[in-house]
């Protein structure tokens, strides 16, 4: 399924090549923007852990994907990016390991017990997991434009959703659309203003207005929610 | 805390109490204490609810003082579960209250002859125990609150619910909170059946007129305990992600890791986690007026516990812990946390371990009884155990026998204890904790504790295979260390990432009791307590053939990483050959 050799196979319109996992080509059917109270972001937890999609360069280390594509710092990476999951396997050397199209990243804080420690990077209980952790993987192949899934979780859904969801990320329709309408009133209230497809939409018709423009099965979403203080 | 209190309960004319002093048990407590006596004065061989076993309840070491978490307590026994030795402790109010009237342990010794069912009540003029069979069949909620009304608020209560009183090898023993609610358990091992079969329904206690304990220096004890508490509140883990999340924020990245047991142990990832996450635990606790941020006891600053309360804004149960959201979430297909939180309150106030009765409704899903995500239908089978039905008596007998029962050939247990949350296929160094611990399938048998930073052993490679052999051993260790100071094993991980803080752990422990106890001493202390509990479990006939995972873990690949445990035998028996 995944095109870890050569990200160039198959390319789509969009330069995102068409065997990537997700079934994403890099084109979105619907784009979506939400401005609202800064208390309304955190209602999109749900959809930060569940994971969503970018396009990037792939072909390039974890490091580089979050501090020079992302633009995080590398000493928040450092101190508070403590636990990391590449395809669901612990990543202890984010320097060596190479991230390619269709892969899956989790970022997570330092989390308790002693599994969750055994997770950590480069944890002292790194042997308790040998046979699910991540090897590093010597850059293969050029750098290329790809798409990747991340989930955030735990403390870093604070610190990390809104520059996410202010830069806007791709979801597929029927995720946002069961996450959009089990969304009790005070999310709806929490909306100041709403673009679909450009266009905007006035209250109380948000919710009617984009879960119509969900319908549309199997199709992407391109999502960009601002918190305004 | 240098007196022990003994109740003999089959004694001649009624139950009597002997208060004496602790003699060669001295300098022991919590989990160091019990084992101490399970191991000396328990017939190995006797059966769990003869009145030759007894039941031990004992706070920490530091209980009792104003030392921060220091109010965990220990139960010991010969476990109706294993056949072996247990200690199994909880928060909850007890233990400082206890500690305060001056006990360093209660034991409940022989048996009594008729049917009645016993209160016992301790405040600093003495002790009563008194027949009260109007407390039959109740459950562990309603008991308290009639003790709240003979008794008052200030008051901190042991008790068993209906699954103890049936001497249900699931049930467990309830500590009240700081809100004088049942909601904190010693769960693991049957110990609420060996109280049960004491005939004691609950034990009151009231420290009213008694004062902190105080350290032997109280200079040093004061600083240590400074340091301490800010070891901890600048620790990442115990200063942030605990008391915002409580420990369910697990559940996302064991789930993540491919080692969140899935539909009894069959797969390794549950779609619906994101459900019943943490963080989605802790925002539903907060939108409904609870609380996400609570401590079990006061002294507690970490406070991974919290306030959940139904669609109406009313208490349900306190905060569903990881290991009790798994056990009902993942391991039987249910992705709804209210229905999570009914099985958490049901399983407190009947008196049962989650852990256990999770794993166990699971198999029945397995055999066919129930359809793995049947909320509804889980709710109804504890409802089972409460009524002691027939089938209710089979369930809240455990994993072991319900398989046995149903004809189930995966049944994920280690000496008839249940597995935790943790797939050992995925993280095979904590299966090797599961097959090793003395105690049946244990997770906090094997902490994260600095054991590079004890150097118990030598360091330890991370990277090296076979590592975890010797990591399992350390951490055992120092795990037996951390349950006999009555310290809360979460403290753990701010000592694992910062030697300052286990250096004030100890401090605190030289401080109060005036010692000069160093890393090496803790490390042979824990030690001492591992020798006496695997000695025990020898004497009861146990041998290395126990000390295994049930086999489908070897020859049954868990996705998504294709995974079978691959530690050899021979590997695990030289955990203990320090
Ligand atoms: S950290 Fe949690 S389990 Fe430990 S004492 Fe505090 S509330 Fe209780």
């Amino acid at each position: 399924m995944k095109n870890h050799d050569n990200p160039h196979e198959e390319e789509t319109p969009s330069g995102v090549p068409s065997s990537n996992s997700f079934g994403f080509t890099g084109n979105a059917s619907v784009n979506l923007i939400i401005s609202g109270k800064q208390s309304m972001l955190s209602g999109f937890q749900e959809l930060l852990q569940a994971g969503f999609v970018l396009i990037c360069r792939v072909g390039v280390s974890i490091k580089s994907l979050l501090c020079d594509q992302f633009g995080l710092n590398p000493q928040f990476v450092e101190d508070r990016i403590n636990t990391i999951f590449l395809d669901g396997k612990p990543v202890d050397n984010i320097d060596t390991t190479t991230v390619m199209d269709g892969a899956t990243i989790a970022l997570s804080g330092a989390m308790p017990g002693l599994v969750g420690a055994t997770l950590r990077r480069k944890s002292p209980l790194a042997s308790f997991r040998q046979t699910i952790s991540s090897s590093s993987t010597p850059l293969k192949g050029s750098v290329a434009k790809g798409v990747v899934r991340i989930k955030i979780f735990n403390i870093l859904m604070d610190e990390l959703g809104p520059l996410f969801l202010g830069r806007g990320l791709f979801l597929s329709s029927d995720a946002l659309r069961s996450f959009l309408q089990k969304q009790p009133t005070e999310f709806w209230d929490g909306c100041a203003k709403i673009l679909v497809n450009n266009a905007p939409e006035y209250p109380p018709a948000f919710r009617e207005k984009i879960l119509a423009a969900l319908k549309i099965e199997d199709a992407w979403v391109h999502l960009i929610v601002h918190g305004e203080s | 805390m240098d007196k022990i209190l003994r109740i003999d309960m089959g004694a001649e004319g009624g139950p009597k109490a002997t208060t004496v002093p602790t003699g060669e048990y001295s300098g022991l407590g919590g989990r160091a204490l019990t084992s101490a006596i399970v191991s000396k004065e328990i017939p190995p061989a006797c059966h769990p609810l003869s009145a030759e076993n007894k039941l031990i309840i004992a706070p920490g070491l530091l209980s009792g003082t104003t030392s921060a978490m220091s109010g965990r307590i220990s139960v010991g026994s010969k476990s109706p579960l294993t056949g072996g030795i247990k200690e199994s402790n909880a928060g909850g109010q007890p233990s400082q209250v206890l500690a305060r009237l001056g006990y360093a342990a209660i034991v409940l010794e022989g048996k009594p002859k008729g049917d009645d069912i016993y209160k016992i009540f301790i405040n600093k003029d003495g002790i009563t125990i008194t027949p009260d069979n109007s407390l039959k069949m109740l459950g562990n909620y309603s008991v308290v609150e009639k003790m709240k009304a003979e008794h008052g608020h200030k008051i901190a209560c042991i008790s068993v619910g209906q699954a103890g009183e049936m001497r249900l090898l699931a049930a467990s023993i309830a500590f009240t909170d700081t809100e004088l609610r049942p909601t904190r358990h010693a769960g693991r091992g049957g110990t609420g059946a060996v109280m049960g079969s004491k005939g004691v329904k609950i034990i009151v206690l009231d420290d009213t007129g008694t004062t902190m304990r105080q350290p032997k220096d109280p200079n040093k004890f004061k600083e240590a305990n400074k340091k301490w508490i800010a070891g901890l509140q600048s620790h990442g883990v115990t200063g942030q992600a605990l008391p915002t999340y409580g420990t369910n924020v697990l559940t996302n990245i064991i789930n993540e890791a491919g080692g969140y047991p899935t539909y009894n142990f069959k797969e390794g990832r549950f779609a619906g986690a994101v459900k019943i996450s943490g963080e989605v635990e802790a925002d539903l606790e907060t939108k409904r007026g609870g609380l996400a941020t609570h401590g079990c006891h006061r002294g507690c600053v970490i406070r991974c516990s919290g306030i959940y309360n139904d669609k109406d804004g009313h208490y349900l149960t306190k905060q569903p812990e990881y290991e009790t959201v798994w056990a009902h979430g993942g391991e039987c297909g249910i992705d709804d946390m209210d229905t999570i939180a009914m099985l958490d309150f049901l399983e407190d106030d009947i008196g049962l371990d989650t852990i256990e009765t999770g794993v166990t409704i699971g198999v029945t899903m397995e055999a066919g009884l129930l359809k793995f995500g049947d909320g509804e239908g889980a709710i109804n089978l504890v409802r089972e155990i409460g009524k002691g039905s027939p089938l209710g008596r089979i369930i809240g007998s455990g994993a072991a026998v319900t398989g046995k029962v149903f004809g189930v050939e995966r049944v994920p247990v280690v000496k008839g204890q249940a597995l935790p949350a943790y797939d050992p296929r995925a993280v095979q160094g904590i299966g090797v904790t599961y097959a090793t611990s003395p105690m049946g399938a244990d997770h906090t048998a094997g902490y994260a504790v600095a054991t590079n930073i004890l150097g118990v052993g030598g360091t330890v490679d991370p990277l090296k295979p076979g590592g975890q052999v010797q990591l399992s051993r350390n951490l055992q260790i120092a795990t037996a260390f951390i349950d006999s100071m009555g310290m809360c094993i979460f403290t753990a991980f701010a000592i694992l990432d910062q030697p300052e803080t286990f250096q004030a752990l100890l401090d605190l422990v030289n401080a109060c009791h005036g010692l000069e106890m160093t890393a090496a001493d803790t490390v042979e202390y824990g030690k001492r307590v591992l020798k006496m509990e695997r000695d025990f479990n020898a004497r009861a006939g146990f041998t290395k053939e126990q000390d295994r995972l049930p086999s489908f873990f070897r020859s049954q690949p868990v996705g998504p990483h294709n995974v079978t445990f691959e530690v050899n035998d021979e590997e695990l028996d030289q955990v203990f050959n320090w």
